[in-house]
Order: C-alpha cells, then structure tokens, then sequence
C-alpha cells in the first residue's frame, strides 16, 4: 500500500502521465504508471448537425494541448473526444446527465478513456465529468477528473 | 414543406370501441442542416361516430436527429406556479417554445359541443435530469379551461431516439358529465412568430430563435414519428407517420 502510495505521489509530482515515460517502461503488469488528471476544457462550436455539436477548443490543467468532441446533445448529453497533447492523443467518451434551467445547463456524469497514440498509445482509464453548457451560443466548459493507467 | 405519410394503426381497447388515430408531422422548411420548426399533430376518431374517451397520455417519440435540445429553444424557463397563476404573460418571452391548438369535444352532451383550445410550449425546470416541457392549455367557450401539464423528454428505443411524455390530468366540464375529451391536435415548435431577447451591454436585442436544427443527412427512410396515445378507460393507440428526406436538386 505505502509503495503505491509512494508510486502514485511520485507521478504526480510528474505532473501527468506524459512525463512517466521512464517510469512507465520500467513497470510490469503489476505496478502500473498511473497519473492522476484534472483538466477543464473550453469548447467552442464547429458545425451542429441536428443534436450533434462538433465543438473544439483548449484544454489546461494536468494535460495541456487541445480537446475536439462530438457531443450529442438530446435526453442526456453523450460524446466522444480527442485530447491533443505535443505527446500523442487520448480517446475516449462520456456521458452525463443535465441538471438546471434556461440557458445555462450544468451536468455531471463520467468519461471512459479507451486509448490514444503516441506516448499515449496503450492509455486507459475513468473519471468524473463536469461542465457547463451555453444553450444559446453552444460553448462548453467541460472538467474531468480521474486516473490514466498506462 | 414536407411530405407526411399518414400511417394508421389502432389497438382497439376492450372495453370500448376501436379508436382510429392519425398522426401527422411537418419539418418547415426541411432543408437539411437548416433550422426548421416542427409541426405535430393527431386526430382521434371513434368509429360509430361517438366522442372518444379523454385522454389522459401522449407519448410521442422521434428521430435523435432533430436538435431539440439544441434548438436554442426555451432559453429561459418558467415554473408551473407562474404558468398556472399568472398564465403565459407572466412566463419570460424566451421560455415559449411553441404553439398549437387543441379541438376538445364534450361526451354526453345532448348536442355536439366542440371548443377551441389554445396550446402554448414553455421551457420548464429540468426534473431529475430530464428537460421538461409545459403546456398550457386555454379555453373559453362552453368550458373555461385553463389547463397545465409537464412533457418530460426522454430516451426512446430505435428506430427513434427521444420521446416526449405528457400525462394529462383530466378536464372537467359540466357538473355531473365525463370529462372533456380530445380529438384533435396540433402544435409546432420553433413556431416563426417567437420572439426573443437578449441583453448585450446596456441593449436589448429582440431576435427570433433559429428553431429546431435538422441533421446534415436525412436519416435513413426519412424522419420517423410515432405517437402512443392513452385514454382514461385504460385503452390505447399508436399512429405511426414518417417525414420523408427532401428530394436532392437536380443537377
């Protein structure tokens, strides 16, 4: 436990998975690299196509780099995602469920990280999503949260 | 303008006659990754001639490619309290999403009575995480109505991919006689009179909402509506139509 402990402090004094690249080839199957993330996402609309909103825009925080999504917008918001880092890319999808009124929707729900390239090549993992909606001007601000496994 | 394909299909309830019903929906204009305003509406006939039951459920489904809720739609809301108290003046602008009519006739009533009712979509507060619809109902003549009741959008199984669920509480006419039934219909959403407004510094802009966003692509065999209607005898009917894809240009 304390060596987990210790593994996953020391990756996060990495700051994100991208720089565990030694660290990472160095484990086995048992002591995986794992990072943990929190980023926030401004997304700007692309193209909308009846509920799908091809939205883009920058993405801070423990990655660094840029988000597109394909978000469908209906009973409950679901999409898929493309993080663009100088490392490689990261894909994954999401659901969440709106909460709030009006023009401005919140909503919360979780991603599934399924992959990338480059550094991030054999990535996975899950985490909590949260963001805010503009029903007028389509611009999101999407947070997730939670653990990249390498 | 559309083409509606009418398809009728009746589940006859047991204890009563069969009960026809008619579904018909229009995209306006239908050009593909164009704004649109979406007409739906239904018509419940009895054979024999008689009033059908009240109707107590709408449960009317259709394609996910039409953007509702990104339609820009309802940007504000309003609460059933205001609705119900103060009507639809006292709702802000930006919650209206729609209008229609609804034609009502009075079973039991020893001359046929029919009313004119008029239908208005508002933005309701979103309900464990469902966006939520209000329609308000209003009548005058020979029943006072003044009616409000929640459709709750919701997930729906494929060939659709939302539903719209109404429950309607029942309307009461004369002392003593059923309650007032539907027969007909009609409302659209994204309807061309709405008005809007937006505060952009020390302005107020009045814009019109851009309606209901149809897909880049027709869906395959077109735009698939289905409505399930319930009636207060616990029978039911379901009325299928289908918007077709628009025709391409001829080159």
């Amino acid at each position: 436990m304390k060596r987990r402990l210790a593994r996953t402090a020391g990756v996060l004094l990495l700051g994100a998975l991208g720089a565990v690249a030694p660290a990472s080839g160095a484990t086995s199957a048992s002591q995986r690299a794992v990072a943990h993330i929190a980023d926030t996402a401004h997304l700007h609309l692309v193209k909308a196509s009846g509920a799908s909103l091809h939205e883009v825009g920058p993405v801070s925080g423990t990655l660094s780099g840029s988000m597109q999504a394909v978000l469908n917008v209906s009973a409950s918001f679901s999409g898929e995602f493309t993080i663009s880092t100088g490392r490689g890319t990261i894909k994954g999808h999401g659901t969440a469920v709106p909460h709030g009124s009006g023009r401005y929707e919140s909503f919360a729900g979780s991603i599934v990280v399924t992959g990338g390239s480059g550094r991030y090549t054999h990535v996975h993992g899950r985490g909590g999503l949260f963001g805010t909606f503009d029903r007028r001007t389509f611009l999101f601000v999407i947070q997730t949260t939670g653990e990249l496994s390498d | 303008m559309s083409l509606a394909v009418i398809v009728f299909v009746c589940l006859p309830a047991a204890a009563h006659a069969a009960l026809g019903v008619s579904l018909d929906a229009t995209l306006t204009p239908e050009r593909l990754g164009h704004s649109t305003a979406v007409g739906l509406g239904f018509q419940i006939r009895e054979r024999g001639g008689r009033v059908p039951p009240p109707l107590t459920e709408v449960d009317l489904q259709y394609p996910s490619e039409l953007g509702i809720a990104t339609s820009g739609l309802g940007v504000a809301t309003c609460v059933p309290a205001t609705l119900e108290s103060l009507g639809v003046e006292g709702c802000p602008a930006d919650s209206v999403m729609g209008y229609g009519t609804a034609l009502t006739e009075l079973p039991g009533a020893p001359a046929r009575l029919r009313e004119t009712n008029g239908l208005t979509i508002v933005r309701g507060p979103t309900e464990g995480g469902h966006l939520t619809f209000l329609i308000n109902a209003t009548g005058a003549a020979p029943v006072i109505t003044a009616l409000t009741f929640p459709a709750v959008l919701l997930p729906a199984r494929a060939p659709y991919g939302e539903r719209l669920l109404a429950r309607i509480p029942p309307t009461p006419s004369f002392p003593g006689a059923p309650d007032v039934a539907v027969v007909k219909m009609h409302a659209t959403l994204g309807s061309p009179g709405l008005l809007y407004n937006e505060r952009v510094g020390n302005k107020v802009l009045t814009y019109h909402p851009a309606g209901i966003l149809l897909p880049s692509r027709c869906p395959r065999g077109g735009f698939q509506f289905a409505a399930r209607l319930g009636f207060q005898d616990g029978s039911h009917a379901v009325a299928r139509t289908t918007v077709e894809c628009p025709r391409a240009k001829a080159s």
